[in-house]
């Protein structure tokens, strides 16, 4: 059975989520994004997301705050860390918290695609390639998730 | 996985555990053997890039120019293995120039100074103020080796992930100790882990085609663009630019090169007491 996976982006810099949502939407990934880290907690308390994908730092809240947040509802959750400061430190951090993954910014639309099938994958998602349709301005070809057998009750 | 680099005061017992830990993990190992094929691939003399990582650069030995030049290569070829992941690394320096990518474990391991006394005096018995004296000179070379070569002092625990003790902790218990280390989250390789190791196996070769010519070339790599910093006269800016473009430009991985030329004040002011 497929389903799309459910991500959230959270980037207090508006163009992020302007560039990488129809960037995820060309891969099948259906993405809501938010600038205001404390209305992106308040989703994710709403809502269950596969992938939670997060800038680090902001002025109203860092990443690591958001990881631990989104962590502690739903420890399932992969969280991707992006950010334009990155340091070996801040990377360390960040896995030793749990974040799935870290990227520094600036980084081309398929490094993140890579990332969040990977992340998919380990969720027990199938993930295959589909051909890219002629609607598709640079031939990325979409994803096609299956569900993981135990998110059968989601 | 993560790579785990090993480093010792002891040569047989590091490779005794690097060995024991790649077999437990199921990782490749490399030490010194590959520094055939790096001595083939660039038409130097194998024996002296041993040399090159035991001694400084020194009037009788080996010169400061092809001290680094060697150096660059070794680093290369090292590089090049760790990017590959899921290896064992010892005896390499490897510890000393992949500083700062978070997937790689860097280990010391600290000789039983009983057994390293027993190692160095080769089956004689010495007095014990004779080793002592043995083993610090050995440290202090070392030191002096890894600060002229890297400004990193090899011999500061402070420079590692952990540092195990054998005259504490058996060597049974460092391999499952070291195996166990490789399964911590921070230890994890990331997308931006990943990308720094390749953009450093990718500074590593440029570096090395550059070095013959270019003895004192900096590089560095971001993706496929790498920058290259090196010292010239004015007159010899264009030049030198349009080489080292081309010798980086060859390297198929490199998409743009950044030229920074510097100043050579030193040879400027020579030049003007003529």
């Amino acid at each position: 059975m497929e389903r799309q996976i459910r991500l959230l982006l959270l980037d207090d810099e508006p163009i992020v989520g302007k560039r990488l949502v129809p960037a995820l939407a060309k891969i099948g990934v259906e993405t809501e994004s938010f600038t205001d880290p404390e209305a992106a907690l308040q989703q994710i308390a709403r809502k269950d997301f596969d992938i939670v994908v997060t800038d680090f730092r902001m002025d109203k809240m860092d990443g690591v705050e958001v990881l631990r947040r989104v962590l502690q509802k739903s420890p399932r959750t992969k969280v991707i860390i992006i950010t334009g400061y990155a340091t070996l430190e801040i990377a360390r951090q960040a896995l030793a918290i749990g974040a799935f993954d870290f990227i520094a910014k600036p980084f081309k639309p398929n490094d993140l695609r890579n990332i969040v099938a990977k992340a998919a994958r380990a969720l027990g998602f199938k993930v295959k390639d589909k051909p890219a349709d002629s609607s598709s301005a640079h031939g990325d070809s979409k994803m096609e998730f299956s569900d993981p057998p135990d998110a059968s009750g989601r | 996985m993560p790579v785990v680099t090993l480093s010792s005061d002891s040569d047989p017992l590091s490779r005794e555990i690097a060995v024991r830990a790649a077999t437990a993990l199921g990782y490749d190992y490399v030490d010194r053997e590959i520094l055939k094929a790096v001595a083939e691939r660039h038409g130097v003399p194998e024996a002296d890039l041993h040399k090159t990582l035991e001694e400084s650069p020194s009037p009788f030995g080996i010169s400061s120019k092809n001290h680094a030049r060697y150096l660059a290569y070794i680093e290369e070829a090292t590089l090049a293995v760790l990017l590959k992941d899921n290896v064992v690394c010892r005896g390499l320096a490897a510890h000393l120039y992949v500083r700062g990518i978070s997937h790689v474990l860097k280990i010391r391991i600290l000789a039983d100074p009983k057994k390293l006394a027993g190692e160095i005096s080769s089956g004689r018995t010495p007095s014990f103020e004779k080793v002592s004296a043995l083993l610090k000179r050995r440290e202090r070379v070392r030191r002096r080796w890894s600060l002229d070569a890297y400004r990193v002092d090899e011999t500061d625990p402070s420079v590692y992930d952990m540092v195990i003790s054998l005259a504490r902790i058996d060597p049974d218990e460092a391999v499952k100790t070291i195996v166990e280390t490789t399964g911590y989250r921070k230890f994890k390789p990331m997308t931006y882990s990943l990308k720094c190791m390749k953009d450093k196996a990718l500074a590593g070769r440029v570096r090395a085609a550059l070095m013959d010519r270019f003895p004192d070339v900096r590089v560095q790599a971001d993706g496929s663009s790498v920058v290259v910093q090196t010292k010239a006269l004015e007159r010899e800016k264009q030049k030198r630019t349009e080489i080292i473009k081309k010798l980086a430009g060859d390297i198929p991985e490199v998409a743009a090169v950044e030229v920074q030329i510097l100043p050579d004040i030193f040879r400027k002011a020579a030049e003007s007491f003529r």
